[in-house]
């Protein structure tokens, strides 16, 4: 086949932590490829090898026959290897118009149509002219894809940046990917999904410790066996179990009574929402990412203002209180941005441990915190920015293990985990309800928020369109109404 | 074509050192050495004079102000906060102290005297530093032109003081207030103008700065600050209060300098500007030199003490280049050391291209 993309035998490390281990991987056009692994195990240093972010320390990269050296996306790009990468790489200060138009290298008001067009091909309403800062996570996961497939990429990496796309959009970005290798492109897919790579790979490498460990035809591999070679023989948890009712009977221990917030613009992000969560519940917020929730976590953990209304904490008015009075009575919110709000990354994984930690915490104790939630490298004395997304998460989330919450705010809590971590955490969320603890968890992932939450609120345009009892709805009808009043 | 790629590079500690020694030491000599041929200097002279200002005990005396002030201004710095004021918390720290030995009984009493001095001198250093976090915190308004404003109010003050109601009885005329009485004056190393007391503590206060930025959760979120204020909200801690303690710690440490100042070299209190004399400002240097790890800070106070040393050395005597030039080697140095910094951090890559 012609158009080959080679990566031979390539190792990376870091410091005493092998990265990748001997890595070699053949690309052929009209090729996607998926690349599966557990948190850490090399997916995303691949990818930025081939993106011309890290320089591999032995080991190089061919394209078409010839041995290259990237030493920047910017060569990279040359060769038309395009990345979006696992946490979004935008300048936080620009628009999302101006942000593209570095990246493409085109004047802004040649590309101004081809933006909007391609936004609204994928129903995505963000204003271009909005800085990337007024943007959750997700929106800028958005932009990353859309400035990456303006890009029309011979090679497209993807890392995870597909998991919170809502099905009528992932359906869109498949035919995209399609389109690319219908042209001579390939793709290099990563995913926890494992169920979409199956779906839409047409081979699937898993990766180990840096190493690859298994090559498959997407269409001879079944799901079980590739779970086997991904986590050994580690045992997954297994489903959660489906959520119980919650007799009426209980006090709602977080009340939230008509709150009206407004956005950096003075516009309205969210407007009369009222919703309540009793004690041993949890409640589920759907909705396309960008229509309020952001706005309406922040506001319950007191990081926005409220511009009316009331917010109620066991009948306690904390509308006007600071954050940290929040957290202090036992309200925990893990953030919507895991990288900006949830870490501090130039800290060690002790260090930030220490600090969210409420009560006074032994040596001892950080060790049991890193294998409980898998932590690797499983090394207390390492800065956070050196750990894998995954990794970074459950640093995110050790927060809720250490110390005694009542309320649980979550903002996609399983976001960049692996399937083991995300079921563990998931199992923990619901074991917490059922001793009596309450979780407000906003999710972007509608299998998520029904398998967990006892009722589902739907959000749309800064609203809540809906509240239903978790047995009361199914998948596809929940996205009808989402999509419904957008 | 010529390519130039700078990656970051993480080296391990026991490479990191020498390795910024030696480009220090390079970068010392190469820039002695071309300024003496320019100057029509013999470069032996200079290199001579260089060596014995990193050996001259004279150099403590400037390590007394240093090292505190420094420490201080790295606790700030961890935060990510912009005091660009230790100059004027030096001054107000002399100030407290005087105020202490010279106007009330606690002056004339052994120990309690030097004590009560430095403790107020530590008190007027943190409120001189308070009054900018807390326009920040609350108003919004930018803590490094505060801070920077509040020294010439501060040289003013004191000024004022000298030149008006504190001025001395036995001073004829000049802009000075009377000596501490004896017992507040701590006492110097013999033929020196500094005194190992002021040092001691100073080196105390190092392992405790160290202690509390490394080891407690206050400290270890104080450094959290500088990557996130919403961050350390969420986990509970008041980001606000976290402010004002980080900047209090620091004017407060750049107050106790002022206040040894004049329990030890001044003995009296002087015009603002003869107290700082810019090493407050120098003081910002020597907190990034040591990369804003307090174990440092005494290394590079000693370093730029030296170099203090050396630039008044060859104002004089028989180099006598004068001011301007001795200050423009110093800046050469200092350029030489940022870089090694640099190197030490960042792997450069040439590459040629047809
Ligand atoms: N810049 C870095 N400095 C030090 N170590 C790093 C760095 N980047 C990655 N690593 C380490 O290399 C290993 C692989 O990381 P990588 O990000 O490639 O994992 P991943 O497979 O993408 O995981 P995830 O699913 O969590 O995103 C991890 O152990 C990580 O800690
Ligand atoms: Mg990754």
């Amino acid at each position: 086949m012609s158009n080959v993309i080679r990566v031979v035998e390539i190792s990376k490390r870091f410091g005493d932590i092998i990265a990748l281990d001997n890595i070699s991987l053949n690309i052929s056009s009209g090729e996607i490829v998926a690349v599966l692994g557990e948190n850490g195990s090399g997916k995303s240093t691949l990818a930025k090898i081939l993106y011309g972010l890290y320089t591999p320390d032995r080991g190089y990269i061919e394209v078409n026959g010839k041995q290259q050296v990237f030493l920047s996306p910017a060569d990279a790009k040359k060769y038309g290897i395009v990345m979006v990468s696992q946490r979004p790489q935008l300048i936080d200060e620009l628009t999302v118009l101006e942000n593209i138009s570095l990246f493409l290298n085109k004047p802004l008001n040649k590309i101004y149509n081809d933006i909007n067009i391609f936004l609204q091909e994928f129903n995505i309403r963000i204003n271009i002219a909005s800085p990337i800062h007024t943007l959750s996570y997700t929106e800028r996961q958005y932009i990353e894809m859309a400035k990456a497939l303006l890009a029309r990429p011979r090679l497209l990496i993807v890392d995870e940046a597909t998991t919170y796309l809502p099905q009528s959009m992932k359906i869109k970005f498949f035919e995209m990917m399609k389109r690319i290798v219908a042209t001579n492109g390939s793709i290099i897919f990563i995913t926890h999904k494992i169920p979409e790579a199956l779906e839409f790979s047409t081979r699937i490498i898993v990766l180990r410790r840096g190493r690859i460990v298994g090559e498959f035809d997407s269409n001879n591999i079944s799901l079980d066996e590739l779970r086997r070679v991904m986590f050994g023989e580690t045992a997954i948890i297994q489903t959660t179990k489906q959520a119980q009712d919650i007799p009426i009977i209980k006090d709602a221990i977080l009340k939230i009574n008509n709150v009206l917030v407004e956005d950096e613009y003075g516009k309205k992000a969210v407007e009369n929402v009222s919703l309540d969560v009793k004690q041993g519940e949890i409640v589920g917020v759907v909705g396309i990412a960008g229509n309020g929730q952001r706005e309406l976590c922040e506001t319950i953990i007191g990081l926005r203002k409220v511009k009316k209304g009331q917010i109620l904490f066991e009948g306690r008015d904390i509308t006007h209180i600071p954050p940290n009075k929040r957290i202090a009575i036992g309200l925990y919110y893990i953030p919507e941005d895991p990288f900006r709000d949830g870490v501090f990354l130039n800290l060690t994984v002790a260090e930030n441990i220490k600090i969210f930690s409420q009560r006074k915490i032994e040596r001892k104790a950080f060790q049991d915190i890193i294998s409980k939630l898998n932590i690797i490298p499983a090394n207390p004395g390492v800065k956070v920015h050196k750990l894998s997304g995954g990794n970074v998460q459950k640093v995110v989330l050790s927060r809720i293990f250490i110390n005694i919450p009542k309320v649980i705010v979550a903002y996609n809590p399983t976001r960049m985990l692996d399937e083991y971590s995300s079921r563990l955490v998931a199992s923990t969320l619901t074991k917490f309800a059922s001793l009596g603890g309450s979780v407000l968890l906003f999710s972007e992932d509608l299998d998520e928020a029904l398998a967990m939450g006892n009722r589902i609120a739907v959000m749309s345009r800064g609203k809540v369109i809906g509240i239903y009892n978790y047995t009361a709805i199914n998948r596809s009808e929940l996205e009808k109404v989402m999509v419904a009043y957008a | 074509m010529l390519k130039i790629s700078i990656i970051k590079r993480e080296l391990p500690l026991h490479i990191i050192i020498p390795l910024r020694i030696t480009i220090a030491v390079i970068g010392l000599l190469i820039s002695i050495v071309t300024a003496s041929l320019i100057f029509n200097q013999d470069p032996g002279t200079t290199i001579t004079f260089l060596v014995n200002s990193f050996l001259d005990l004279n150099i403590f005396r400037y390590i007394s102000v240093f090292l505190p002030t420094a420490l201080g201004l790295s606790i700030a710095y961890s935060a990510g906060l912009w005091n660009l004021g230790a100059e004027g918390q030096i001054v107000v720290g002399a100030m407290g102290a005087t105020f202490i030995a010279l106007f009330t009984p606690l002056g004339t009493i052994e120990y309690v005297g030097v004590i009560a001095s430095l403790l107020f001198a530590f008190a007027m250093g943190a409120i001189w530093a308070i009054a900018a976090i807390v326009l920040k915190v609350y108003f919004g308004i930018n803590e490094a032109l505060t801070t920077l404003m509040m020294n010439y109010i501060a040289y003013y003050l004191v000024d004022y003081l000298v030149y008006g109601p504190w001025r001395g009885r036995g001073v004829y005329g000049y802009p000075e207030t009377d000596m501490i009485p004896i017992q507040c004056r701590l006492q110097r190393v013999a033929g020196y103008s500094f005194s190992l007391y002021p040092l001691f503590t100073s080196l105390l206060l190092t392992i405790l700065v160290f202690l509390f930025l490394y080891r407690t959760r206050i400290g270890i979120s104080i450094r959290a600050l500088s990557s996130s204020f919403r961050a350390v909200e969420l986990s509970g801690i008041s980001s606000t209060k976290l402010a004002i303690l980080a900047f209090m710690l620091s004017g407060a440490l750049a107050g106790f300098a002022g206040g040894t100042e004049v329990l030890v070299y001044h003995r009296k209190l002087v015009p603002g500007a003869k107290i700082g004399a810019g090493m407050g400002y120098t003081s910002i240097m020597v907190a990034w030199l040591s990369s804003l790890n307090p174990v440092a800070v005494p290394l590079s106070a000693y370093y730029v003490s030296s170099l203090y040393i050396f630039s008044l050395a060859i104002q004089i005597g028989s180099i006598n280049v004068g001011d301007a030039i001795a200050r423009a080697v110093i800046g050469t140095i200092f350029l030489l050391t940022i870089v090694s910094e640099f190197i030490a951090r960042y792997r450069i890559i040439l590459r040629f291209r047809g």
